[in-house]
């Protein structure tokens, strides 16, 4: 295939894809769904509960196996998932909304606000992800709360950056200047017209960051410093089942498949996202 | 330029004055205090007075981030409160062992991640290759380095596959035993990274294809590969630049995972361990080392952008 050929072809880009974003779709809901309907009604069982022998492999009674202490590991990765997703998505929610709330006044505004809350940002952002997360574990003490505050730490400078950037360009389009003309005041000028025009920006940078908590909440899970048994999230279920992998390879596979399908979920409708709400130009010429 | 150079050096040295402020704030905001470390619950008060007074902790607080920072200026980075020892002989003890573990990881991303970005661009843009090419690179950053290292160690010990897992030893006992050892580390490290270049790679490549210089060249009835060499290289420099210099920045010190996983005894472990043993000295002095690192790479490969495109300099909005 020739450059042109490809030129050519790239115009359709965004349709061309469908399939993986549906089956991307369709496995993150079904992971979301098992797990907050076990959440509610626990059909695999109680994730606490001794229900047979230690270490038993997969079998009709217990389709995952059971763990070191005799667990049902299907009603413990169900819970765990729900851990994960939850913490997950309580983060990046706050990290969406102050982000947004950050990148559009500086983005706006520019000048010296502009420069602090990329200064800020700078300074967060040249810690590891994993290095803070671990910081702020030791400061707030390991749990639930810190996993959250670790993820929303980790993932707001990358997100007010790219939303400061996209809500600066819209600062400048003639329409904001016409409004700011008319006199309407800044908080409507925000909210009406560079708002509603950084929705692409908002929904792409989420998703991405939504996959980068589920890293982190992860990481930090193994490392000790996550949710705190008898709680599991994917991260702390990976880490146990490390230790018995010459014996229950299952105890470490299982969760671990569930961990990186539901960040593959996430990334691969980011990608959907990011082609159909920020077209580029390299789509759009032939 | 030398202005812009200036104002970059300037803004680098802000970034990292806060970078050590807040680094120095959540060292003190963690419970347990040097005193607790080195004396334990039963200690008397007047022997945490002693301790206190001995390393400087009955001075305000503002002044002690002074004289932190005036020893940090002169490389004295304090003692480990736990072995006693100056963290700096610690640190170039395991300095290394990261560091060659993170040439090999680089050397791996820009061997196989910048050609598979320009190939993926330039060949598999479209139909069924693309997709399976866009599948692979989201699969690359969605294996976290916890799940895909255990996966490797179970593999690696469970069938012989000609590299050993463990047996680890220390920067000090060769190079050619710690080459081997973090072969697997290394390659674990390289996923992520590969699949970041890539992507990075080919939205570059894409971004250049559309210009119009390359429909002139299209048009003059070059080759792709002429094309691509003369053309397209070219001018994917800085943002390929760009992702590189982070991905530096990271091995340096983000390896925290993979090296606490295969028991390598560098920078990252050495971070978690000391966290863990409550040794603040060397927390401090970790954290500030890989944040650091970041801020100087970050520098270097935004100065190197400016000289590569005289347009990044000049107008301040070409930079990020």
């Amino acid at each position: 295939m020739t450059l042109v050929s490809f030129a050519r072809r790239s115009r359709v880009a965004p349709r061309r894809r469908d399939g993986l974003f549906t089956v991307a779709a369709g496995v993150l809901a079904v992971i979301a769904a098992t797990a907050a309907i076990a959440a509610v009604v626990p059909f695999a069982g109680d994730p606490d509960a001794i229900v047979g022998p230690r270490l038993s492999p997969p079998s009709a009674r217990w389709p995952f196996g059971t763990d070191a202490l005799g667990r049902s590991l299907l009603a413990r990765v169900l819970e765990g998932a729900g851990t994960t997703l939850l913490v997950s998505i309580a983060a990046v929610t706050a990290t969406a909304v102050v982000s947004t709330l950050l990148g559009m006044v500086a983005g706006y505004c520019g000048g010296p606000l502009r420069e602090a809350v990329t200064r800020l940002g700078d300074v967060l952002y040249a810690f590891p992800s994993i290095v803070l997360a671990v910081l702020v574990a030791a400061v707030v003490g390991p749990g639930l709360a810190c996993a959250v505050a670790a993820i929303v730490l980790v993932t707001v400078p990358l997100m007010t950056r790219m939303i400061t950037a996209a809500a600066a360009s819209v600062a400048e389009r003639d329409f904001v200047t016409t409004a700011k003309i008319s006199a309407v005041p800044a908080p409507v000028i925000l909210g009406r017209h560079v708002l509603s025009n950084i929705g692409g920006t908002i929904a792409v940078q989420g998703t991405y960051a939504l996959s980068v908590g589920i890293l982190v909440e992860g990481g930090m899970s193994f490392l000790g410093y996550g949710v705190q048994p008898p709680q599991s999230s994917l991260g702390s279920l990976i880490q146990q089942g490390g230790a018995y992998m010459a014996h229950a390879p299952w105890l470490l596979f299982t969760p671990a498949l569930v961990l990186v399908l539901a960040i593959l979920s996430i990334n691969l409708i980011g990608d959907t996202l990011r082609d159909r709400l920020e077209p580029r130009e390299t789509r759009s010429l032939g | 330029m030398l202005r812009w150079i200036a104002g970059r050096v300037v803004s680098a040295a802000v970034t990292l004055l806060g970078i050590s402020l807040l680094i120095f704030v959540a060292v003190r905001l963690m419970p347990g205090g040097y005193e607790d470390v080195i004396l334990g619950p039963l200690a008397g008060p007047e022997q945490r007075a002693a301790v206190a007074a001995r390393f400087g902790l009955d001075q305000p607080v503002f002044v002690q981030f002074f004289l932190w920072l005036g020893a940090l200026v002169r490389g004295d980075l304090g003692i480990s409160m736990v072995t006693q020892a100056p963290i700096v002989d610690e640190l170039a003890l395991r300095l290394p062992l990261t560091t060659l573990l993170a040439a090999m990881s680089l050397t791996v991303t820009l061997l196989v991640g910048v050609p598979l970005g320009v190939l993926t661009a330039v060949r598999g843009g479209g139909g069924r290759g693309g997709a399976a090419g866009r599948l692979l690179s989201a699969i690359g950053i969605s294996l976290p380095e916890f799940v895909l290292g255990s996966v490797v160690i179970y593999v690696f010990s469970r069938y012989a596959l000609g590299l050993r897992i463990g047996g680890f030893a220390t920067g000090a006992s060769g190079s050619g035993a710690a080459f081997q050892a973090l072969i697997l580390p290394a390659l674990v490290l390289s996923v992520f990274s590969v699949a970041a270049t890539a992507r990075t790679t080919r939205d570059a490549v894409l971004g250049v294809l559309v210009e119009p210089h390359i429909a002139a060249a299209i048009g003059r009835g070059e080759s792709p590969w002429h094309i691509v060499r003369h053309h397209v290289l070219r001018n994917i420099g800085i943002p390929v630049l760009t992702l590189l210099g982070s991905v530096v920045a990271y091995l340096l010190g983000g390896a925290v995972i993979v090296e606490s996983l295969f028991n390598i005894s560098g920078l990252g472990s050495y971070m978690v361990s000391a966290l863990g043993r409550r040794d603040f000295g060397v927390v401090q002095a970790t954290v500030l080392f890989t944040a650091a690192a970041f801020v100087v790479v970050s520098l270097l490969t935004e100065l190197a952008s400016g000289l590569l495109d005289p347009r990044v300099a000049t107008t301040r909005k070409g930079v990020r």
